[in-house]
């Protein structure tokens, strides 16, 4: 079992959504997938930001044997935060509904 | 379709009234409707389906797709693949909810693949999955690439219980249906038929827009002056691809060069893209035909990118036509990778009482076809 030091580079990101629900989703989507090498692990929960009595935190822990692995690791993990982002922003229930109907085309 | 069914008799019971009612109004032929998602390879498919609820009639309501393409000599990579997904998720889905004209809340499931594939583009797909389910209140269905291909080509073509071939550039397999499983007779011992194609398409720079198999088809149809000698690899019920790849470089190699071919003759990419193409094919004839043998079969149905190459079909509609039976196979809306496919196969998994849970919806870069339980068949 690896401990704290064998694992000694660090990195904490708090990423800011709107609300709780954001939040969330976020956070259960991009929980899912296991770090591909054991040298890395990750942590996730939410967190309030400060002066909000919402969770609309995510608060990402990352630990890494190396700061090229935890790079390689945080960098990926943005483009897919970057995903999720983008889909609530196009796809959530509300923004769909309000958009004008389309023709078939 | 419309469920509009004649007051037969007198009803008496309040329930029946209103059911009745609302079957004339239209609202009791109601029907399953699934998105799914596809990306385990350089396409990314979203297609939305609806499967009427009284006969499971399949009804495509929309297929979008993009294609990432690289340049010539190149192939595609996992990370820049896996960045083009991600990059074309929201208009692909959007498109694909607009052309369908359906809101979200009509959809039963986000069904999304999940494996076999390249790893970065099978999960980059699901965590959108992911989010859209989580967003619309949806549950997820995990489907197999390999299944999904060969449900949608039953579904479009009708075909009965054929025998199978799969062919694309990742997978290589002959496959029976029996007891709930799809089982593999045969398949490629080491590449895909369809990465040799587009390996050898490389070493000849031919372009991959709007694939490097298509524009081999083209090549080898102005071909044919010429038969190169290539090594034929079949191995029981399995077949090889490497070698044949090797000494297809290697000529190209030497044709570049300005060498003649090993009987002398003059090498041109028409012939080398003919050779390979009848070489390769008449392997696959045969594998499937052992397979039908065992099987007692003559239907063969052709699913994957490789099944849209016309050659191909002619090659194994002549095999089968010589043992009394006939070959289907679909266009390449639906052979090439799609999401459509996955929709489908997602949703009758999901008629069946199947979900994948949010926290197992992860990805495998490898998922035998017949690891899929077949609930949904006899």
């Amino acid at each position: 079992m690896a401990t704290n030091n064998s694992l000694p580079c660090a990195l904490t990101l708090d990423i800011p959504f709107p609300n709780a629900r954001l939040a969330s989703v976020a956070l259960r989507a991009l929980q899912v997938d296991k770090e591909l090498s054991s040298s890395v692990t990750r942590h996730f929960a939410t967190v309030s930001s400060p002066g909000s009595e919402q969770d609309s935190v995510v608060r990402v822990e990352y630990k890494a044997a190396t700061n090229r692995m935890l790079r390689v690791a945080v960098n990926s993990f943005l483009d897919s935060v970057a995903l999720v982002i983008e889909v609530m922003q196009e796809l959530d229930v509300d923004v769909l509904d309000s958009q004008t109907p389309s023709t078939k085309g | 379709m419309e469920d509009r069914r004649p007051i037969a008799c007198l009803w008496s019971d309040t329930q029946a009234l209103v059911a009745v009612a609302r079957c004339w109004s239209g609202e009791g032929g109601t029907r399953y409707l699934a998105l799914g998602c596809e990306g385990s390879a350089n396409k990314l498919g979203i297609g939305i389906i609806a499967h009427d609820a009284l006969t499971g009639t399949p009804t495509v309501l929309s297929n979008i797709r993009h294609t990432f393409v690289s340049p010539p000599g190149t192939g595609f990579l996992p990370k820049d693949t896996a960045h083009h997904h991600r990059s074309f998720f929201v208009r692909v889905a959007h498109e694909a909810l607009s052309a369908a004209d359906i809101t979200p809340s009509e959809i039963d499931c986000i069904c999304y693949t999940r494996g076999p594939g390249m790893g970065g583009p099978l999960t980059s797909v699901a965590i959108a999955a992911r989010t859209l389910a989580l967003l619309w209140g949806k549950e997820l269905v995990g489907v197999n690439h390999c299944v999904g291909h060969i449900e949608m080509g039953r579904a479009i073509t009708g075909a009965q219980d054929p025998v199978v071939l799969y062919v694309s550039g990742g997978n290589t397999q002959v496959i029976a249906y029996a007891e709930q499983r799809y089982r593999i007779f045969g398949e490629a011992l080491d590449i895909a038929v369809g990465n040799c194609l587009d390996r050898f398409a490389r070493a000849l720079e031919i372009s991959n827009d709007p694939a490097p198999g298509y524009n081999i088809e083209q090549l080898a149809k102005k071909g044919g002056g010429v038969l190169v000698d290539l090594p034929y690899a079949v191995k029981g019920m399995d077949c090889s691809f490497s070698g044949i790849l090797t000494r297809a470089e290697e000529l190209a190699g030497q044709m570049r060069a300005g060498e003649k071919g090993p009987d002398g003759e003059v090498l041109t990419p028409e012939d080398l893209c003919f050779s390979l193409q009848e070489t390769v094919f008449a392997m696959l004839v045969e594998i499937t035909e052992r397979a039908m043998a065992h099987v007692g079969s003559n239907q063969v149905l052709i699913v994957g990118g490789v099944g849209c190459n016309e050659r191909l079909q002619e090659m194994m509609g002549a095999m089968a036509a010589e043992r009394g039976g006939s070959v289907y196979a679909t266009d390449e809306r639906f052979c090439i990778d799609n999401g459509i496919m996955i929709a489908h196969a997602g949703l009758l998994a999901y008629e069946t009482g199947l979900r994948t849970p949010l926290e197992e919806s992860t990805c495998t870069q490898r998922f035998r076809t017949d690891e899929v339980f077949v609930k949904w068949r006899k």
